[in-house]
């Protein structure tokens, strides 16, 4: 196959190549990093390190409340997403009925509407019914954006289990509920964790939905709160990039854990 | 036995049917139900509160508005960076598959900014573009000492600022198609090929090129419809739509005209010119990914 690493002139001018693409890489956690670890006027002045912008932080930014509430929103929209997603997947996959095939693709059409094409009456809904004070407002509309993709990846990977398995199982008496939560859910891990993954860090990293259908500032989850504080004019900049590091740690670590997950998640429906 | 037969298969369908019920609720009345509400609504004067039936003339004197026409002349000069945001990928991920020493590190760390939300990566591509940034330090490393860009306070140059960024912020989902790609090619076929006498060149361009052509046009695909509907974050933090309308794009257009004019019946419109633009680029998507459908 492959010559054993033999260590020729070209293979270490690729190595080099590669070397200077991962400092391109990490050059943003090197800004977020160094930058942060000024106060305002060391920054300014361009010499001498302090840890006083992190110390300062919380003032400027209610990190901790902030991730809380990012964490929690992402919670709860993945955990409808999966309620509402997973049964459909299943249905579309192996309890087929009229029209269904006709059905799952409006469904999966769905994810093609990007949210600022609806974005005015969406607004106007989530406020009438009273949702953008608090989180659920927010809740349903990530749940709402992320199910016709949740849906695609359930029902194509469930077309993959035997019909057998589901016959087996309704015969034996389980019913349709026992079935998917006893037969089909447990093999459904990996699709699960996809979905899981891949949502995290999109709901995680947005900014429009929480911006607009969060009104109240104690709800805002971390991105919004560093967009807003990036769009004062007094913000200092290291304390900005102090929380931008904050902001993007757990999905980085979610990222790193999860890796072949979300690569899973990303080359869906082409890698075969 | 056969009438027994026909109960289990309604029931089979009534329990799908069940299954599929509250997901479809949500997507018809989240998703669903404000596209007719928008179609509706493109033909009034809205405020959000109050509804004037105006009729079709809003769309006639919408396709009047300059603010229009200059964000999707923004999103046409954008499209020039997706054969860079494909290219550098595609670069990178051949280099990748190359294996060398260490390069599942390297794969873990070009797919690193993917976890990290646009808005802070438009944060730090600020800090990378600022009058005492990081490109002044290189430009004047070189040798440059005169030159100072401040290409997001320019206005010839801000857009320009925002397609880099975005290219950057694409390569990490890009290069993991194109690796994905790759290493669905079989190798015995280059293997050949070099047997054969075949270059480095004519290998890449007459076997794994075509191979990867599938997942070049997903990733096309999914990198105009990131242009057209995920630089909201990039543009919010970087320069407002500004300076001017410099780099307004359709989606923050929707945004300005809705949230900071509080027209909402001409954003409502808007949105629908970008639904039907990215709708055609999906419909592109819906066939490449047909083959599970």
């Amino acid at each position: 196959m492959k010559t054993r690493r033999s260590v020729s002139p070209g293979r270490i001018a690729l190595f080099v190549t590669m070397l200077a693409i991962a400092v391109a890489m990490l050059y943003p956690f090197w800004v977020m990093i160094t930058d942060s670890l000024h106060t305002q006027s060391q920054f300014i002045s361009g010499s001498g390190f302090s840890l006083g912008s992190w110390r300062q932080l919380s003032a400027a930014l209610p990190v901790g409340r902030q991730v809380l509430n990012s964490t929690l929103i992402c919670t709860v929209s993945i955990f409808v997403i999966l309620a509402v997603g997973l049964p459909a997947g299943f249905a579309f996959a192996k309890l087929r009925f009229r029209a269904s095939s006709l059905v799952f693709l409006g469904v999966v059409s769905a994810m093609m509407v990007p949210l600022q094409a609806i974005v005015m009456p969406e607004f106007v809904n989530i406020t009438r019914i009273g949702l953008t004070s608090g989180y659920f407002g927010a809740v349903l509309v990530y749940a709402a954006l992320g199910t016709p993709f949740s849906i695609f990846l359930f029902t194509t990977y469930f077309r993959g289990v035997p019909d057998e398995l589901v016959e087996a199982g309704i015969v034996d008496g389980l019913g349709y509920v026992g079935a998917l939560w006893r037969l089909v859910v447990p093999i459904a891990v990996p699709a699960i964790a996809t979905v899981t993954v891949l949502q995290f860090i999109q709901i995680w990293d947005d900014l429009l939905v929480g911006l607009l259908f969060i009104q109240n500032t104690a709800d805002r989850p971390i991105t919004v709160g560093l967009a807003a504080l990036a769009s004062g004019r007094t913000t200092s900049i290291p304390q900005l990039m102090a929380g931008s590091f904050v902001s993007a740690l757990p999905a980085m670590l979610v990222y790193l854990g999860f890796q072949r997950y979300l690569v899973k998640g990303l080359t869906m429906g082409i890698d075969r | 036995m056969k009438a027994r037969r026909l109960t289990l298969s309604q029931r089979r369908q009534l329990a799908g049917v069940v299954f599929a019920l509250p997901a479809l609720a949500l997507v018809i009345g989240l998703i669903g139900v404000p596209i007719g509400q928008a179609v509706y609504y493109s033909f009034t004067q809205w405020d959000g509160i109050t509804t004037t039936w105006i009729g079709p003339s809003t769309w006639s004197q919408a396709f009047h508005n300059s603010d229009l026409w200059t964000a999707l002349k923004n999103n046409a000069a954008l499209l020039i960076w997706v054969p860079v945001a494909l290219g550098l990928p595609l670069a990178i991920a051949v280099l990748l598959h190359q294996r060398v020493a260490g390069w599942k590190i390297f794969r873990s760390i070009y797919f690193l900014p993917t976890a990290i939300s646009w808005v802070v990566l438009g944060l730090v591509a600020e800090r990378f573009f600022a009058y005492q940034g990081t490109l002044n330090s290189i430009i004047h490393a070189i040798g440059l000492s005169g030159v100072t860009t401040n290409m997001l306070g320019n206005e010839s140059t801000a857009l320009s600022a925002l397609g880099i960024t975005f290219v950057f912020t694409m390569i990490g989902t890009n290069t993991m198609l194109f690796l994905t790609g790759l290493a669905t090619l079989d190798p015995s076929l280059e293997e050949a090929a070099r047997i054969d006498g075949a270059g480095r060149w004519r290998i890449f361009r007459h076997i794994t090129l075509p191979h990867l052509s599938r997942f070049i046009q997903l990733a096309f695909v999914m990198t105009v419809i990131a242009l057209f509907s995920a630089l909201f974050s990039l543009i919010f933090v970087m320069t407002g739509g500004g300076p001017g309308y410099a780099t307004t794009t359709m989606e923050f257009l929707i945004y300005q005209t809705g949230f900071s004019q509080g027209q909402f019946g001409t954003a409502a419109l808007y949105g629908l010119i970008l639904f039907a633009i990215t709708g055609v680029v999906g419909i592109v998507q819906l066939r490449l990914i047909g083959s599970d459908l």
